[in-house]
């Protein structure tokens, strides 16, 4: 069922971009940073289901907050001249490849697991 | 159960509306990257151009300026230049007038040559030739020469040594006197030659030699001797 909403999630927002009007240049540098900030969230939420520590409420303020928040410091970076988006950024960034990793261990484990007690069934046939 | 299905439904309903706004806010990136990438990249450079267009234009303002000033400049000068030129070759004209009434050039022209020679028992004397000389200017000579000296306002004719000698001009001169003058024929030799009262005819019945000729290429030389003038001075004009 989470599938599925995903999935149809996707369509309508590919179709509703699409047929969105053109976000001005200057502007979609924050936008910029508010999809890395999304797409942290939403990998941060992938690990945390395989952690089985998932949490909508975290999920959601994490995926909103998150990218106003780094909407706002990147604001105030170009206030204060100092590219504070690309700091956010590298966390940003680094994050994901951490939960990448998690990701990426977990299947690989499940994945040994699974030759494993294929050898074991082998074995224990012969 | 129940309750389980429909928070099942309910986050299945969050989890799309996320998926909705991530993609579709990624989508509207991907669109605006695409389509304002290039043009708007460019947008930026043609914002320099324009303000170094703008630098180079104001530029080109005030060197053009300069450029007009300096012009301005030059045809002063120049108009200057040509005044000075045409002052310079009129006070030219001026001098070369007065060195050729002074005497000071080397000239030549029509005139007559006046020969007086020492006769048996008379001698040529100093009165000869100024008689002579007043007779050539009255007859309007322009340059007058005797034995190929200048004759100058300056020159003075005297007797010297009881008359074998004449000094003119600082020079002693000896017979025969070749009196040359520049000026027109008709009039030099009709005064000289008018009959009894002419100077040819004064000396007709003479002792002393007189001979005329006419020649249309008469040459005179320049006074060679220095005008300088001790006593008098140019008179400053009252105002």
């Amino acid at each position: 069922m989470i599938f599925i909403a995903i999935i149809v999630g996707c369509l309508i927002g590919a179709l509703i971009g699409l047929n969105s009007p053109i976000v001005p240049y200057t502007y979609s540098g924050y936008l910029a940073i508010a999809i890395i900030a999304a797409l942290d969230s939403v990998f941060g939420g992938i690990s945390s289901i395989l952690n089985k520590t998932f949490d909508l409420k975290v999920f959601i303020s994490g995926f909103f907050g998150n990218a106003i928040l780094s909407i706002l410091l990147t604001y105030l970076g170009q206030k204060l001249n100092v590219d504070i988006y690309l700091a956010a950024i590298v966390v940003f960034v680094g994050r994901m490849f951490n939960n990448l990793a998690i990701i990426r261990r977990y299947y690989l484990a499940k994945f040994i697991k699974y030759r494993d007690e294929k050898k074991n069934a082998k074995e224990k046939q012969n | 159960m129940k309750k389980e299905k429909l928070n099942n439904l309910a986050v299945a309903a969050i989890i799309c509306v996320v998926c909705i706004c991530l993609i579709s806010v990624m989508f509207m990136q991907f669109k605006t990257i695409e389509e304002t990438d290039i043009t708007d990249i460019e947008n930026m450079r043609e914002a320099e151009l324009r303000q170094t267009l703008a630098e180079w234009k104001s530029k080109y303002e005030e060197t053009a300026a300069t450029l007009e000033d300096t012009n301005k400049k030059i045809a002063e000068y120049k108009e200057a230049i040509d005044k000075d030129v045409k002052a310079s070759k009129l006070i030219d004209e001026e001098l070369e007038q007065s060195n050729l009434a002074v005497g000071k050039t080397n000239v030549t022209g029509e005139g007559v040559v006046v020969t007086l020679d020492d006769g048996e028992y008379e001698d040529i004397i100093a009165g000869d030739l100024i008689y002579l000389i007043n007779e050539l200017k009255y007859a309007g000579a322009e340059a007058i020469s005797i034995n190929d000296i200048r004759i100058i306002n300056t020159t003075y004719i005297v007797d010297l040594g009881g008359f074998s000698y004449i000094l003119v001009g600082d020079q002693r001169l000896e017979a025969p006197y070749v009196v040359k003058a520049i000026g027109n024929q008709d009039y030099l030799t009709s005064i000289l030659n008018m009959k009894d009262s002419g100077f040819i005819d004064l000396y007709k019945n003479d002792d002393k030699k007189v001979k005329m000729e006419t020649s249309s290429k008469i040459q005179i030389p320049r006074y060679n001797g220095e005008m300088t003038y001790k006593n008098m001075q140019i008179k400053e004009e009252e105002k």
